[in-house]
């Protein structure tokens, strides 16, 4: 379909209403469903051995969450991902902002800053072993090496672009210290943190599963490379099922808390465009 | 640049002055022995990254802007694969890694393959996006002045698009490096990654440092390329990213 039939489809769109609008999402339904029935189809038509169907893949991501892989994996992986996230947005936030507040410190940091943020995280997971030892708090380290970046550089930028007014206006009604971090600073870059914010939690359930494979024994990323080396494919493939709803789950419910939290932002940005 | 040689002043005086232990932090030279020791695998651990990289960018890149087109243009296209894209993009590839080994077990094949994977949903989403933002106007105009499919997209569709799917590749060309280096982590299958691992194995925690010093400059030189190869071809960029702040 061409670009003017795409605009024909808009229109049309409007003037048909909500029932087109359900049309098109049922489709999207109908794609899901086509994908995984090629899936089932694909699976039982090629040998089975590495490539299992999706209906045996689900029954063992059954047999998973209610066995003791959801108390000594899946858990312990949600503690480390999210720790390392909080940590994250912490030093992200506070970091990013002084650099970015005191502009002097930050021209000075930037080319360390930008040399710190390219390398491969995952590089760092043998270091990590190697300082300190197999287990969470390494986990939790290399997932802040990474995912504080998006924060930092978030908050960081967001800081550097404040109007000047603001900054100005507390200055002359005597906000300082803390108080001009508090009460300017923070919310003011507040939409800017939360953007880096939700890329910052996808990084940290990536950087997760790599650091768990190479060093940990226990959690989602050992049980998937566990199940991977002794051959037990199925299981192989409920890991990472189970990992993505995971991925899902934390996104659908980041964007449901930042809705909630910036929902004077969006009144206030509406407001001053007018 | 100021900062980088105060950052390495502050690193050598941690190190010789005994404040962090050698065993975690190596001292300055130890890093320079460790690098000209291994000179050679270094480098040739280097060269086995870009091959893998470039490859799986090469087709992130053409797939993700050829379907991001295709699907961004299409309105049947897009509702159907709706839902999968939600649900694909925010899985990890890097979860992927055990399963890209049992079906392509190891070797560059897999390595490409997989980088290919992660890489192409930047790109594809950003082309899809893109089509979206561009101004009803600019198509009208186009089409008033006699253009008909492949010449819109081919004169209008795709030069408005152009800024937006750059953008995407960037975020790809970072994403790259981080999944080829974490598949040859978990895979040993060479490159930097199997380099750091060597050096690991061996306990040569001078080279350990020297592999991750090499990956921070080999991530920040692609990142800088990129930035500078896209600004080049597409030169009204800029002025797009002006705009829409």
């Amino acid at each position: 379909m061409s670009a003017a039939a795409g605009t024909q489809a808009r229109t049309g769109r409007r003037r048909a209403g909500w029932r087109h609008a359900l049309g098109y999402r049922v489709l999207g339904w109908v794609g899901l469903a086509v994908a995984l029935g090629l899936w089932q189809l694909l699976s039982v038509l090629l040998h089975k051995t590495i490539f299992p169907t999706f209906s045996g893949s689900i029954a063992v991501v059954g047999e998973l969450l209610t066995g003791k892989v959801l108390t000594e994996d899946i858990l312990p992986s949600v503690f480390r991902a999210l720790a390392g996230f909080a940590i994250s947005a912490v030093l992200g936030i506070v970091v990013g902002l002084t650099l970015g507040y005191i502009r002097w410190l930050g021209d000075y940091c930037s080319a360390v800053l930008d040399f710190l943020r390219s390398v491969p995280s995952p590089l760092l997971v043998p270091l990590a072993l190697l300082v300190m030892g197999l287990g969470a708090k390494m986990v939790i380290a290399v997932i802040v090496s990474a995912a504080v970046w998006p924060v930092l550089l978030n908050a960081f930028d967001a800081a550097r672009r404040i109007e000047p007014l603001y900054l100005d206006t507390a200055r002359i009604c005597g906000l300082r210290g803390f108080g001009l971090f508090r009460r300017i600073l923070l919310p003011a870059t507040l939409p800017a943190i939360f953007a880096g914010l939700r890329v910052a939690l996808s990084v940290s359930l990536a950087v997760l599963v790599v650091a768990e494979i190479l060093g940990a024994s226990s959690g989602i990323g050992f049980f998937i490379q566990n199940a991977q080396q002794t051959f037990a494919v199925p299981q192989t493939y409920a890991g990472v099922i189970i990992f993505a709803c995971l991925g899902w789950l934390f996104d659908t419910l980041f964007l449901f808390l930042e809705r909630r939290l910036l929902a004077w932002e969006r009144a206030l940005a509406g407001g001053m465009r007018v | 640049m100021a900062g980088v040689a105060v950052a390495i002043g502050i690193w050598a005086a941690l190190t010789s002055g005994g404040i962090v232990k050698t065993a975690n932090l190596p001292t300055v030279g130890a890093v320079v022995t460790g690098v000209a020791g291994s000179w050679h695998s270094l480098l040739s651990g280097l060269t086995g990254t870009l091959e893998s990289w470039a490859i799986g960018l090469c087709v992130a890149a053409v797939a993700g802007a050829a379907l991001g087109l295709f699907v961004g243009l299409s309105r049947l296209a897009e509702a159907s694969t709706e839902v999968i894209v939600r649900m694909m993009r925010p899985l990890p590839s890097l979860a992927l890694i055990p399963v890209a080994i049992l079906i392509a077990g190891l070797g560059v094949t897999m390595t490409a393959g997989l980088v290919a994977f992660a890489a192409f949903w930047p790109v594809f989403i950003n082309s899809r996006y893109a089509i979206h933002q561009i101004e009803p106007r600019l198509l009208d105009t186009g089409r008033a002045l006699g253009l008909r499919r492949w010449g819109l997209i081919r004169r209008v569709v795709l030069p408005a698009a152009a800024p937006a799917m750059a953008t995407g590749l960037r975020i790809s060309v970072g994403l790259a490096v981080v999944v080829t280096v974490s598949v040859e982590l978990v895979a040993g299958t060479g490159g930097l990654g199997g380099y750091v691992l060597v050096a690991e194995q061996s306990g040569n925690i001078g080279q350990m440092y020297a592999g991750v010093i090499a990956g921070g400059i080999l991530g920040w030189a692609l990142n800088s390329l990129s930035l500078i190869v896209t600004r080049r071809l597409i030169p009204w960029e800029q002025a797009a990213a002006e705009r829409a702040r």
